[in-house]
Parts: C-alpha cells; structure tokens; sequence
C-alpha cells in the first residue's frame, strides 16, 4: 500500500464515517426487529450467536491484540454457565447478579491461568491454556455436589425482577449484553490497555522500555477475557437450559479460535462476523443433504485461504471501495 | 541535576564473563559515547542500565535510588529511556498512535474508567495527544501523523522510536546504533536533534554507535569497553589517542 493510499484511506474513512454509523444503526435496528420476524428456532440461532460473539469479543482482545493463545476459554465459559446457574438456582441470586458474579470469579481464574503465559509464547501457551481447559472442565465433572458431575444441571427458566424470561426475553438480554460487550472492547482497544496489548504482542521488550509491564498486561488480558466469556456462559446456560460438562470440551475452545481467525484478529467487527459465520452458516448448509459437515470444512479453508485478514478484512476493502 | 552511575558492575553468562566491574557515571546534559568492538559487552551494558539484564555484580544507581533490582518497565518509568537498535513499532498503526503507546504512564486512568470511557478518560486523552502532537513537531513528522508505519522509509522509523522515548518525561536517554541505516543527512539532522534535547530539556545521554567521527563529533565523553573491562573513559581527543584504545579497537598495534 502506498503512502498516497493511506492518505486517501484516511480521508475516505472520515468521510465514510457517517456511512458506517447509518450501517450500524440499520444492524442494531434490524437486531431488535428479530423476534418479530423470526420463529422460535431462528430466534434461538441468533441467541447462540450473541453468546458466540460475546466470548469471540473477550478472546479477540487476547488473541487478536495481546497476541496470547488460548484453548482454554470453552473451559472458562463452562465455569461462567455453571457459576451462573448454581448462584441462581441454588444460591437464590437474581439471575444478572449471578452472571455479574461469575464472570468475576472467572476473571479470577483467567487471571491464574496467565501466569503460564508470562513464560510461555505461541504453541507452547496454547498446549498450557489446553491442560487448563481440560483440569477445569475435569473439576467441573468430579465436583458433583456442586455441579451434579455427569447428570448435568437441568435449569428453570430465569427470571428478572419477578418477570420470567422468555426466549424473547433472552434474546434482547443477549443483544444488550453484546450491545455493552462490544462497546466495551471499542473502549479497551482504543485506550492505554489496548495499546499495550499491541506493542506487548509486538515486543515485549519494547513494551518494557515504554515503561509498560508485559506480564500484568496479559493477566489483565486473560482476566477480562474470561469475564467475556463466562457472561457469555451465563446466557448460554439459560438458551439451552440444560449443562453438562461435556458442553465445554476443547472442540468449543477451538470453534472459539476459529471463530476470531475467520473474523479477523485484532478488530472487534471479525468478532461478531466470525461467530455469525459459525453458527449461521451451518444452518444454512443445513438443506444440503448428507453433506453440511464437509461444504463448512471446505469454507473454513477457503476464507482462510482467500482472506487471510478474515471476513472483516473483506467487508473492509468492499467498504472502502465503496 | 540527576546522576546515573554504574558500579563495579560485572556480569556472567554461564562461564563467559560479559562485563568485568565496569564503573562510570553521566550527570543530566552529558553525551557519553559507549564504543568497542563487537561483543565487548556494550549491549549488555545498556541491557543492564534498563532493567533487562540483573548485574551479577555490582549496582546501577538513579542517584540515590538502585535501579539494577527493578524490571524494566519500572526503570522505564524512572525516566531512563531506551532506543533499540532496529525499532520495535505496530507497523499496522499511523505514526500517532505509535506515539500514543509511550504515553502509557502519563495517562493513567484505571480499567473500570478505560471499559466505560468515563470522563477523565477522554481528558487524559487529549492531553496525550497534545504532547504527541508536540512531539512530532519535535521530530518535524507532523505531516507524516496519520501514515501507517509499514510505508515509512527507515530512518523516520527510528525517529519515531526516538518520539516514543521522549514521551516518557524521561531524563536520560539510551541510544543503541541511533545512525545505523541512516543517510548523511539523516544523521545530520539526528545530531542536531540530540544537542537540542541536551539543551533543552536537560538529557543525559549515552550512545552506543559504531561511527567514530559521529560519536566523537557529538560526545562530551568517551567510555570504552573491550572483553568486558572498561579499558578507557575521557575526551574523544584523548580517548582516541589512548594507546590501549587504538590497540583493541582500532586493531593496532600500540
């Protein structure tokens, strides 16, 4: 790219900034028109995408600006459901104070599970983050007292303010909850915190130089991601009303990657792209007889290998030619 | 007027001995020149001055404050600045938000204000801004502000790692092959730079640099390192004369 095309990018960026935002509006208009359009089934795909996209929002943060690996976060959004669903139905909590509450306990855990990662870089992280993964969800399985193991936790549905929840309910709880995530995550990546995840995955040594410690960097990292993921797990408990620690094997911590990659790493837009692809596309190809598993297999390495930047690197470039 | 002082400072890898009880000091508006041929510790020097390196012997002191214990980041903080010798930037960032990065310190509002972008968040980014903007004037980059750094030629790049440096209120600067790369008129311009910000704000500077007329052209003072013993320290006139210099460094015979 020349210099010429970055000055012109620059200027056509601040002159399709209106653009973007009527394009946005129209997405969030078009979201809280959902329910009325869609039936029960629709409407529950575009829950899970919500959830989907809450925790591809928290590991975008890790994965796509601190540069940190994670395979574990299936695992954190399972201690996020199951917290959730616990102080809930157990505990007696109101359903959002239990989300609140667990996705903080989670952020606790993400926090110890960093501390491998201020030794540990790319593959050698990712083999740590998937121990943990596993040790968690083995816990979750083993503590049946609290957890009821392999029987899985049946759940009412929630309620806010004596009010039940529904699945419509839910939905726009979720798109709120997205709504906040995501604004969030604009907030964070746009500050002194995003910043230096940026130059942390870059170097940590001139990180260090910049007077910017590498190490508390990514517990803070690992710490809000999991939050994001286990809210998200909070919601994904009351969708589907029925957990079990099977729900949050290492095959969910690698749809999660996949779903950041094929977004695109390092914006906040691939996150939501990149788990709409995954959950919608394969109800699309649902029709297509005998064969759904292997056209999405074949899409996954076609995205990959058309758009290295992810789908968001593509809506980009046609936005800009636009 | 601040004080950096490195003393008896030795340090070991494994069986190898990179420096040998190296002691010498620079006062705030000093330019000292680190020279020596390759692999007489000159690196590990700097490394030990910015925290990277734990001396195995020996201490780094801020006057009274020692530096050699704490990590990097809270030495970059006691305002030692470090330039790299190739610089370490987000080359998908403009220039600007490059600069930003080094405001990490100076704008220090919490997460919680960060995720909800409460008021002092958009303050503290202002102000930030502002002195970027300054420093770019600094650097005469103004006009290069908003360019990604993947389509900056070289010698820009480094001055901006330079900008980075000065963002951090720092009051002494390390500068590890600052013209490495660099054409003639680029390093004119660097030296002109450095002697401002001597001027100007007080820096004490030390300089790693291979270059003999530039580093005797700018420095104050020599320090001169071989096999990790610290063999020579005085005017360029006089250091370069040293017979033990031009022995081990210059390769001749004295």
């Amino acid at each position: 790219m020349s210099v010429a095309a970055d000055i012109t990018r620059a200027q056509r960026q601040a002159a399709s900034f209106g653009v973007s935002s009527v394009l946005l509006g129209l997405c969030f208009a078009a979201a809280c028109a959902a329910p009325f359009v869609l039936n029960g089934y629709g409407l529950y795909v575009l829950t899970l995408t919500g959830v989907f996209a809450l925790v591809a929002l928290g590991l975008n943060l890790l994965t796509g600006y601190a540069g940190q690996i994670s395979l574990c976060h299936a695992a954190f959004f399972g201690v996020g459901a199951y917290a959730t669903a616990i102080l809930t139905q157990k505990v007696g909590l109101p359903y959002l104070l239990s989300i609140l509450v667990g996705g903080l306990l989670t952020a606790c855990i993400g926090a110890v599970v960093a501390v491998p990662a201020m030794r540990l870089k790319s593959l050698y992280l990712a083999i740590a983050t998937l121990g943990f993964g596993v040790v968690l969800q083995k816990i979750i399985f083993e503590w049946r007292s609290l957890t009821n193991g392999g029987g899985g936790l049946a759940l009412s549905p929630p309620a806010i303010a004596g009010y039940e929840l529904g699945a419509t309910g839910l939905y726009y709880l979720t798109l709120a909850l997205v709504t906040l995530g995501i604004w969030g995550a604009w907030n964070v990546s746009r500050g002194r915190t995003g910043r230096a995840l940026l130059i942390i995955k870059e170097s940590e040594i001139a990180a260090g130089a910049l007077g910017i410690p590498a190490a508390r960097y990514k517990v803070i990292a690992f710490a809000i991601s999991a939050f994001y993921a286990a809210v998200a797990g909070g919601l994904f408990a009351y969708l589907v009303r029925y957990i079990h620690p099977e729900n949050f094997s290492v095959g969910l911590s690698i749809a999660f990657l996949s779903m950041v990659v094929i977004g695109g790493l390092g914006t906040i837009g691939g996150s939501i792209v990149g788990a709409a692809f995954y959950v919608i596309v394969p109800e699309l190809l649902r029709g297509i007889k005998d064969a759904p598993g292997l056209v999405f297999g074949l899409l996954l390495v076609i995205v990959m290998v058309l758009m290295p930047q992810g789908l968001w690197g593509l809506v980009r470039r046609l936005g800009r030619r636009a | 007027m601040a004080r950096l002082s490195v003393e008896n400072v030795s340090v070991d890898f494994g069986g190898i001995h990179a420096l040998r009880d190296v002691s010498f000091e620079l006062e705030s508006g000093a330019i000292v020149g680190l020279i020596g041929p390759n692999g007489a510790g000159k690196s590990t020097l700097l490394n030990c001055v910015s925290g990277i390196t734990r001396p195995t012997r020996g201490q780094v002191r801020l006057d009274d404050a020692v530096l050699s214990a704490l990590p990097p980041a809270t030495v970059a903080g006691c305002g030692i600045g470090r330039v790299f010798q190739h610089p370490e930037l987000v080359v998908d960032l403009p220039v600007r938000e490059n600069l930003l990065i080094a405001c990490h310190r100076s704008l220090g509002y919490g997460l919680v204000s960060e995720l909800l972008k409460l008021p002092n968040v958009w303050a503290a980014e202002r102000a930030a801004a502002r002195r970027v903007d300054h420093v770019l004037e600094r650097l005469g980059l103004s006009d290069s502000a908003e360019l990604a750094i993947r389509n900056l030629p070289y010698g820009h790049r480094k001055l901006v790692d330079l900008g980075r440096a000065l963002l951090m209120e720092i009051r002494f600067l390390l500068l590890d092959e600052p013209i490495a790369g660099l054409n003639d008129a680029e390093v004119a311009k660097l030296r002109d730079l450095l002697l401002r910000l001597r001027q100007e704000l007080g820096l004490g500077i030390l300089v790693v640099e291979h270059n003999m007329p530039f580093v005797s052209g700018l420095c104050d003072r020599l320090v001169v390192l071989d096999l990790g013993r610290l063999i020579a320290n005085g005017p360029p006139v006089d250091v370069l004369r040293d017979p033990k210099v031009m022995a081990s460094y210059l390769g001749e015979d004295a």
